[in-house]
């Protein structure tokens, strides 16, 4: 049975089938045929393809046996380079199955991983290198420590133009039975830009509220999209609740198991909203940032994620009562 | 020679002094365990040292008779221990026929994670199988690895003792002793003690030592005794003092859990410092710097940056502008640390089930979380048999679905 979540049932399954990136594309497919290839790294903001283009690379390697000769690993989630040498260790001990002389690893979000790590990383591709293939997978090239750089062929992704990424839109639609309006499309471009996954993620929660998606639908699932804790929390904090503003926090980082990280990327999002920004009589936005962009320092640096949150809280309550007590 | 205050301790129940009310919830939960009628199979009675703990359960276990098993501090408590020492005695009879039993663990507070290995698993256990009433004593019942035992046991709490209660103590020991000595002597030994009898009984046996008398001069030998203040003692002191110096004075306290001290004030400086914001951003500007530095110190093994830390989270909080005038706040437990040890398990079953869907999907679970939950969210709220679909081609329950989107 296919997965039901859209952005996995129409992931391109083969290299033909994708679409975009067609440099990029025709490289991999000159690898396929030769059956060699050195190791890459894809890079790129999320939603492009780098995921799938590796996904749908395995496939043409190794047709109906790529699962047995492909390891994915993500290296958020696993914990620790000792777990993934382990894991990469185990793996590559066996032999390829089929004509292909060599096994992949694919490793995604490698630039999650501290430079420590990415040394101890780079010693064991080397290690497995007759019989294995990385694939790794960033954001960010900077973030890869240039000794991997220079060991890998780099692989840039563009974010997906807005025709093709409209177009892939009312295909999906076209296959589910859903209607969709141009100016619906439109929105969901505007929010989505080049981030493929995003738009599509958009596209099936607005079907879910209406068969028939127009704009209102588009905006009405992006509404829902941001907990609406966040906009309560500021709102409660400018009035100079700053209990039930704490309350809201905790409600995000508890119940919804955001990280502080998370929760100051929201707060920052809201300030900097085009609909309905945050903005205090007086306060330059330059001071609101900064308040922000110190708390993220913070907290990346190993501060407790409340107490960095709250103090940017209650400054802003302050700022509030002061703007306040200026107009009236 | 005996410790005085081993051969004073009370025989009688009446005869320990102080916290009335504790005594009366203490006797009253016994009552209701002989019946087999008590909510909590065992009691934790907490306070400061030296407020009659340990002292109320001898009373109690000499008046009615009964035999006390008793492990204190200075024993091993690992897990075999407690197995060896205390298991068989809670389960059969006793040795004298019908008499009842009581089973002691003072201190609990201070069983130690390492050495003392399944010390505290142990004890929930004899607290299950025990044949008789259990009781425990602490100092600090809220330290979480307490949390399993603070539940289930009937918590009783203890004061620090009145001065007149110390010096009415003091002065029968020395009528007892055949010391002559000034009332407003034993009131100072009692003030220096700071509401603890065993301190002021202690100091009174060392200055009476070969003398039948003593004066004001005597005490003179007593070193000032540093207080173990409580948590609740010590935010009061940093979220009222009038000036910042005064505030310092708690980093004077033996033992002072600077970290749990952060979590204590961030949970209760918007209570003490409301109406003013300034005060609390202040405040606040003062405990994120602290956490900072502790993050820095800890992180890159700077410990000079420790004493910045102290102070920021002190003397720093209290020098916010514009505080409010004192006015009399019942302090909180940091909620903070109530939820993280309640949310352990909730993000275990979150991660299985995480893993199962991110396999699926090539995401990893921070993806998932941030990026496509919200998403699967509105699809769950809108339209049932497309998340029916998602969750069913995914492999997962409908509970387990409404995990992953926090329902």
């Amino acid at each position: 049975m296919s997965i039901e979540l859209w952005v996995e049932k129409y992931r391109p399954k083969t290299l033909d089938e994708i679409i975009d990136q067609e440099e990029i594309i025709s490289r991999l497919k000159e690898f396929v045929r030769t059956k060699s290839m050195p190791h890459l790294l894809f890079a790129g903001p999320p939603g492009t393809g780098k995921t799938t283009a590796a996904l749908a690379l395995a496939h043409d390697l190794y047709g109906e046996y790529w699962r047995d000769n492909t390891l994915e690993l993500n290296a958020s989630d696993e914990r620790g380079i000792d777990v993934i040498r382990k894991r990469i260790k185990d793996y590559a001990r066996t032999l390829p199955i089929g004509d292909v002389p060599f096994k992949l690893v694919i490793l995604d979000e490698a630039d999650n991983m501290t430079s420590d790590a990415q040394q101890a990383l780079r010693r064991t591709m080397e290690l497995y290198s007759r019989t294995t293939r990385f694939i790794l997978i960033a954001n960010y090239i900077s973030k890869i420590i240039e000794p991997i750089q220079s060991r890998c062929a780099i692989f840039r992704f563009q974010p997906l133009p807005k025709e093709d990424v409209l177009k892939r839109l009312k295909w999906i639609a076209e296959q589910e039975g859903v209607e969709i309006d141009e100016e619906a499309l439109e929105a969901i471009w505007e929010e989505s830009q080049g981030d493929l996954r995003k738009a599509i993620n958009t596209l099936q929660s607005a079907a879910a509220i209406r068969k028939h998606i127009d704009v209102d639908t588009v905006f009405e699932a992006l509404g829902k999209v941001r907990p609406r804790e966040v906009k309560e929390m500021i709102e409660e904090a400018v009035k100079g609740n700053l209990v039930l503003a704490r309350e809201k926090l905790r409600t995000l980082i508890y119940a919804y198991g955001l990280s502080g990280i998370d929760v100051i990327k929201l707060l920052h999002r809201e300030v900097l909203s085009s609909r309905s920004p945050i903005r205090l009589d007086g306060v330059p936005l330059a001071d609101l940032l900064v308040l922000i962009g110190d708390a993220n320092y913070k907290i990346v640096e190993g501060a407790d994620d409340e107490i960095q949150l709250m103090a940017v809280l209650s400054k802003i309550a302050l700022l509030a009562k002061e703007a306040s007590k200026r107009s009236g | 020679m005996i410790p005085w205050t081993e051969k004073y301790r009370p025989k009688k129940i009446t005869d320990v002094v102080g916290n009335e009310e504790a005594k009366k919830k203490f006797i009253a939960w016994l009552n209701l365990w002989l019946k087999g009628k008590a909510r909590k199979k065992a009691a934790l009675l907490y306070g400061p040292p030296g407020s009659g703990k340990t002292s109320l359960v001898h009373a109690v276990a000499h008046q009615f008779g009964w035999e006390l098993i008793e492990l204190n501090a200075s024993d091993v408590r690992s897990k075999s221990a407690i197995r060896e020492r205390v298991f068989n005695a809670a389960r059969m009879g006793s040795l004298y026929g019908t008499r009842g039993k009581i089973i002691l663990l003072d201190e609990v507070d201070g069983i130690s994670p390492r050495e003392d290995a399944g010390g505290l698993s142990t004890i929930l256990e004899l607290i299950q199988i025990s044949n008789y009433p259990v009781v425990l004593t602490a100092n600090d019942p809220w330290d979480p690895k307490l949390r399993p035992l603070r539940e289930a046991c009937e918590l009783i709490e203890f004061k620090k003792l009145r001065k007149t209660d110390i010096v009415k103590v003091l002065e029968e020991i020395c009528k007892k002793e055949g010391i002559t000595c000034e009332r407003h002597v034993l009131s100072a030994i009692a003030s220096n003690s700071k509401g603890d009898l065993r301190a002021a009984i202690n100091d009174l046996q060392t200055i009476a030592m070969g003398k039948k008398r003593i004066d004001l001069a005597d005490i003179s030998i007593l070193g000032d005794r540093a207080e173990q203040a409580s948590m609740f003692d010590i935010v009061r002191i940093v979220l009222t003092a009038k000036r910042p110096e005064q505030a310092l004075a708690v980093l004077r306290f033996p033992n002072l859990d600077y970290e749990m001290l952060l979590q204590w004030l961030s949970e209760n400086i918007i209570y003490q410092y409301t109406p003013s914001y300034r005060a609390i951003a202040d405040g606040y500007e003062a405990l994120s710097w602290a956490d900072i530095m502790l993050a820095r110190m800890k992180r890159k093994q700077i410990w000079s940056l420790l004493p910045y830390a102290l102070q920021l989270m002190t003397a720093g909080v209290a020098s916010a502008r514009e505080k409010p005038p004192f006015k009399f706040v019942k302090y909180k437990f940091p909620e903070k640390l109530r939820r993280l040890s309640r949310q352990k398990e909730k993000r275990e079953k979150y991660r299985q089930v995480a893993k199962k869907i991110v396999e699926k999907i090539h995401v990893s679970t921070r993806t998932l979380r941030n990026e496509i939950a919200p998403f699967l969210k509105i699809i769950y709220e809108n339209d049932e048999d497309m998340a029916k679909k998602i969750y069913r081609s995914l492999g997962l329950t409908r509970e387990e679905f409404e995990t992953i989107i926090g329902k």
